[in-house]
């Protein structure tokens, strides 16, 4: 039996995009107004995780004839093998930008870490709010 | 042999990152307290060569320069870029990054952990000459983080100090926000364009009859991306930070981020309006309301940062509100290219644009070095405390008095020729308003380098007994300064560099464009229109 994915697949990704534009501005309200440093941080990488989800959303290719996409792999070395893969295959360039944006991501977030340790060692507090000895 | 030469300038930036994470590795070889210096200094030295030669290159090829990692063709490898504009920049930035790292042998007995720091400092030079040469947008991004990370270790490099760390958190909070919104602008430019590449982005955004979503969205990437880069340039509401995190980083590196760090935001910007999407492109008319916003926000800057250099007690936190002062300046004159039809007059605008790069990158170095050794005097860094502490150290006095006058912009020195030159320009155009501002903006800024000078030099306290050692340290900002003087001087003679780089940002979009189409291979051309 044939199913017309086309219209699932249209809402899921519709969904998803609603999703991912609420988690972006829910992550911005985070990071500049929630006053506790670790919520401020946590805020950052859903902030990140957004936009790498919206990478890989880019990279994806619609349902071509009832099959889904595949990986961009060439296994069939013929000039019909390649055109297939260039039809139903993802991009893979978007996943390598978010591989190199999530390590990255992983060392900010080490490094926001260790700072919020060394500021609650100097201040006893990590309320945002409280921390300001300097004047801007 | 020119090959060869060609694999020495591309992988300047490789080899500063494997030295900076080899680091930690010799020192724990060599056991000696100097030996990350010197591991800092050959990288340092490797990369001063490594971009005079590639200004070199550009000069003798007379057309920007292509390294293309693995020797993948563009757009499908990373491809650096070089050309008069950037060249000119790494040249000033790597020489002036060498002097730092000197001046950090000098300042050792403040650094308690010399791994970490020249570890940190040789990852930040790294990070500057890849934003520089870069010709790919997504590398830029990866680059950007290698520099910021780098900066924000090195802020709250004084852990011990609670305003150290605090300023560092202050700067990393946004920071990362605004770089997770270059991502998102280069995949952006990607979904629309479906390439990364500087060049091969700005032949495709020439293209008239380019459609209206993708316009839509390259408005869109232009707007998420220009946020990092004020924010890395501390333009005005982006500004909030510099003044708490370069006083309180160590003194070298406040030198090495007001001095270099910031033309990193100038130059992407620059990069984004004049050669991405210039003169011409397909979303013309919102490039000229976006410079018309930067030459707003750059007057802003420069009035706000020119009025609070005069509240200012701490000689750091001055030198601080100059630099915006002076990012508000650089961006008026980079402002200029929302003047269509006047090429002549934008050209000169971007001339005096970069070498008030240069000026006042220079003079700012020397100016916080320069503080550096007053502070070490008095073990303050309060102005009240430092009278008259000057007349003890001549050689510093008088190079920081020549930094000073530089920044005012005094007739004989670079900084003078920055400014006519943009003024001049604005001028040209018949835009009078620009004018007025530059030299308003100027005169602001007299009555803080002023209370500086007359507290420092001419100032009358308690004379402290004894001398902080390094008359060489005294030397080399005395030549440092005295270098501003003399380019001003014989400023006819070195007026064509400045004018060639101002001139790959105008005329010259079309060469950087065809020197990377010219390295894809033929039957790979074929898309590209």
């Amino acid at each position: 039996m044939q199913v017309d994915i086309s219209i699932i697949n249209t809402y899921l990704l519709m969904v998803t995009l609603v999703a991912m534009i609420a988690n972006f501005v829910l992550s911005l309200y985070g990071v500049f107004f929630k006053p506790h440093y670790i919520k401020k941080i946590i805020a950052l990488s859903m902030l990140s995780d957004t936009a790498n989800t919206i990478t890989l959303y880019i990279g994806y290719r619609r349902w071509v004839d009832g099959v889904p996409p595949t990986i961009p792999v060439i296994t069939n070395r013929s000039i019909e093998g390649i055109y297939d893969v260039v039809r139903r295959s993802v991009d893979p360039l978007p996943p390598a930008l978010v591989l190199t944006a999530v390590v990255i991501g992983l060392a900010t977030t080490l490094f926001l870490v260790y700072l919020g340790y060394i500021l609650y060692t100097h201040y006893k507090t990590l309320d945002m709010r409280e921390i300001k000895r300097l004047k801007g | 042999m020119a090959d060869y030469l060609l694999h020495i300038v591309g992988m300047a930036t490789p080899i500063l990152v494997l030295l900076s994470f080899a680091i930690p590795v010799i020192s724990k070889a060599f056991k000696s307290k100097r030996a990350p210096f010197v591991a800092a200094m050959i990288g340092g030295i490797y990369a001063a060569v490594a971009s005079v030669l590639a200004l070199y290159m550009v000069y003798k090829d007379n057309s920007p320069l292509v390294y293309m990692y693995g020797g993948w063709p563009p757009h499908f490898g990373i491809a650096y870029e070089i050309d008069y504009f950037n060249g000119l920049i790494g040249v000033f930035t790597a020489l002036t990054m060498l002097a730092i790292m000197l001046y950090s042998l000098w300042y050792e007995h403040h650094i308690d952990e010399p791994t970490w720091y020249f570890a940190l400092l040789l990852g930040l030079e790294a990070g500057i000459l890849g934003c520089l040469y870069t010709g790919d947008a997504f590398n830029l991004f990866v680059m950007i983080e290698v520099l910021s990370i780098s900066a924000y270790g090195l802020v709250a490099y004084h852990r011990d100090r609670p305003e150290a760390v605090e300023a560092a958190a202050k700067y990393i909070l946004i920071g990362a926000v605004a770089t997770i919104m270059y991502f998102i602008a280069v995949v952006l430019l990607y979904a629309g364009f479906g390439t990364v590449n500087m060049a091969i982005l700005s032949r495709i955004a020439m293209r008239p009859e380019l459609p209206q979503s993708l316009k839509y969205l390259a408005m869109l990437s232009i707007s998420l991306a220009l946020w990092v880069f004020t924010y890395k340039s501390a333009l005005f509401p982006n500004h909030f930070w510099l003044p708490d995190a370069h006083p309180e980083a160590p003194t070298p590196i406040s030198a090495a981020l007001s001095g270099l760090v910031v033309n990193v935001g100038v130059y992407a910007s620059a990069r984004f309006l004049y050669t991405l999407f210039g003169d011409g492109s397909a979303v013309s008319g919102y490039r000229e309301f976006v410079l018309l916003a930067l030459f707003v926000l750059g007057t802003v800057s420069g009035v706000l940062g020119a009025l609070m250099m005069m509240i200012q007690r701490d000689v750091k936190r001055l030198l601080a509100y100059s630099t915006i002062c002076h990012i508000g300046i650089i961006y008026v004159g980079l402002a200029a290219g929302f003047a269509i039809g006047s090429a002549e007059a934008v050209k000169l605008a971007l001339m005096g644009t970069s070498i008030h790069i240069v000026a006042h990158g220079i003079s700012k170095a020397v100016l916080f070095m320069a503080s550096g050794i007053f502070i070490d005097a008095t073990g303050s860094r309060d102005l009240d405390a430092m009278k008259g502490v000057g007349r003890r150290y001549p050689l510093a006095s008088l190079s920081l008095i020549l930094g000073f006058l530089n920044l005012a912009g005094l007739i004989p020195f670079m900084g003078f020729y920055s400014k006519l030159l943009i003024a001049l320009s604005y001028l040209k155009i018949g835009f009078v308003l620009g004018t007025i501002l530059i030299i308003v903006i100027s005169a602001l800024s007299i009555p803080g380098y002023m209370k500086a000078i007359s507290a420092i030099v001419f100032g009358v306290g308690e004379a402290k007994e004894g001398r902080v050692a390094g008359r060489w340290v005294e030397v080399m900002l005395l030549i440092m300064s005295l270098s501003t003087l003399f380019i001003g001087i014989f400023f006819q003679q070195a007026a064509y560099i400045f004018d060639y780089s101002s001139n790959s940002l105008v005329s010259g979009v079309q060469n950087y464009v065809d020197a990377v189409i010219k390295k894809i291979p033929p039957e790979l051309r074929g898309w590209i229109p």
